[in-house]
């Protein structure tokens, strides 16, 4: 229990750092920025009961809303997709999952987790733009930004979990 | 009753995600209106601190630049004194007309800069904004205006004790008046969302005169900022949708994707010009 504790601080300080002071001033082309973070709520174990994930996620969005000027649009997208995060599994691996195993190319398959992984950023996504677009709305280049992001977070969250010491232990 | 409330146990997270949802929405609405909350932006101490740590870092990546911007600076300073020498001494040789260098003593000028430092800083999203390491304790107060040294920045829209938030001209909620150089008729500026080297001037009325390049200024028609100050360049125009009016391209002279030092505008009489007008409007 600790060490989940642990782990998921680890996870939370290292990603949520890496968003504001690095990716939050990437705008590739001036129109895709990639929102990392979200890879922390991504890998938190299986099985872990819905209404802490929702905190977690709540809350890690709030703190990006606190750093990038956003207030409340980045809680509001991260708390949708800690909600629909359990759904999103069972509906792509069914109900068998075992509890306390966290997602990765070996657990999940690389096909599942890359189906699993692009859902999710892309309800994120979704969710995030779409509120920001309640200030000004400009459908095509809106559209055009959500598919970059979605394209880069996608691109970014596969080679970190490449790199990914945890899994790769797992896998030997 | 103990049914009802196992099923409001078994659904709890149902609640706590609509907990969550009402309370980012109150925030994202909140913060669109003129009361904005302080706590959740990167004006707050926490956020401020490490934004300012991470911009004493940055700083350093980018001495070169600004070392060439201050020479330039100081070249163009340079040359400005020597030519207003040599004004004087053309006035003090025509001993007819000359009243003397001494400035009218009785007249200050009212507007003074704080000078600060930008520690957060974005051009990507739709409403953009921009946190600077000087706050209430330095002077600083809601709806100054903000330049740098190459043109218009912003406006003041939170203050914490030690940071303030500006928003930028990268923002459609920010409207500022401008004006063409040279003539009087103004419009407002505005930004759609796209390039943050261009923004749109709207509203000018169609008899205006201006060409490709003509440069354009703020107005003056509010107390935040002195007439005359840089904004843009006049880069293309069309007519906007009902022909009365001229929508115009501006290319903006601040380069918000490397923005470092900007300086705040303090104006001396700006609360009674505000007073004023408040009493002014009181009559209607």
């Amino acid at each position: 229990m600790i060490n989940r504790i642990i782990r998921a601080l680890v996870y939370f300080g290292i990603f949520v750092l890496l968003q504001i002071l690095v990716l939050n001033n990437i705008h590739y082309l001036r129109i895709a920025t990639p929102f990392l973070y979200i890879y922390c709520i991504l890998k938190m174990p299986v099985g872990m009961s819905r209404s802490s994930l929702l905190c977690f996620s709540f809350f890690t969005g709030l703190l990006i809303d606190m750093f990038s000027n956003t207030p409340g649009m980045h809680a509001a997208a991260c708390s949708l997709a800690g909600f629909l995060r359990d759904p999103l599994l069972t509906f792509l691996k069914g109900e068998d999952l075992p509890k306390g195993l966290y997602p990765s190319y070996h657990s999940l398959g690389h096909a599942g987790f890359l189906r699993y992984m692009f859902l999710f950023v892309l309800i994120h996504h979704l969710t995030l733009f779409l509120v920001e677009a309640l200030t000004l709305f400009d459908p095509l280049f809106l559209s055009i930004r959500i598919i970059a992001s979605v394209l880069t977070t996608s691109l970014l969250i596969c080679v970190v979990e490449l790199f990914n010491f945890e899994t790769q232990k797992i896998g030997e | 009753m103990r049914k009802l409330l196992d099923f409001l146990l078994e659904k709890k997270h149902w609640f706590l995600l609509i907990l969550f949802e009402v309370i980012s929405f109150t925030l994202i609405y909140r913060n669109n209106s003129y009361q904005r909350s302080v706590m959740i932006n990167s004006a707050n101490y926490a956020s401020g601190y490490v934004l300012s740590v991470a911009g004493y870092v940055q700083s350093y990546l980018n001495l070169r630049t600004i070392n060439r911007n201050l020479q330039e600076q100081n070249g163009q300073m340079e040359m400005q004194l020597l030519d207003l020498q040599e004004q004087i001494e053309v006035m003090q040789a025509d001993t007819v007309t000359f009243k003397g260098a001494v400035s009218d003593s009785a007249r200050i000028f009212p507007f003074q800069f704080v000078i600060a430092e930008v520690v957060n800083n974005s051009i990507s999203q739709l409403s953009n904004y921009i946190t600077i390491n000087k706050g209430r304790k330095d002077g600083i107060q809601l709806d100054m205006g903000v330049v740098s040294e190459q043109g218009v920045v912003g406006i003041v829209s939170n203050v914490s004790d030690h940071f303030s938030v500006i928003i930028s001209l990268l923002n459609p909620k920010s409207k500022l008046s401008c004006k063409v150089l040279g003539n009087n008729s103004f419009g407002y500026l505005t930004w759609d969302g796209r390039d943050a080297d261009y923004a749109i001037l709207e509203e000018l009325p169609r008899h205006a005169e201006f060409h490709k390049g003509d440069t354009i200024v703020t107005s003056g028609y509010s107390a935040i900022f002195p007439a005359g100050l840089i904004v843009g360049v006049v880069d293309d125009f069309y007519k906007e949708r009902d022909d009365n009016f001229y929508a115009l391209r501006v290319k903006l002279a601040t380069p918000f994707s490397s923005l470092q030092h900007v300086r705040v505008i303090q104006n001396a009489y700006r609360n009674e010009q505000i007073e004023l007008e408040k009493e002014a409007r009181k009559n209607d």
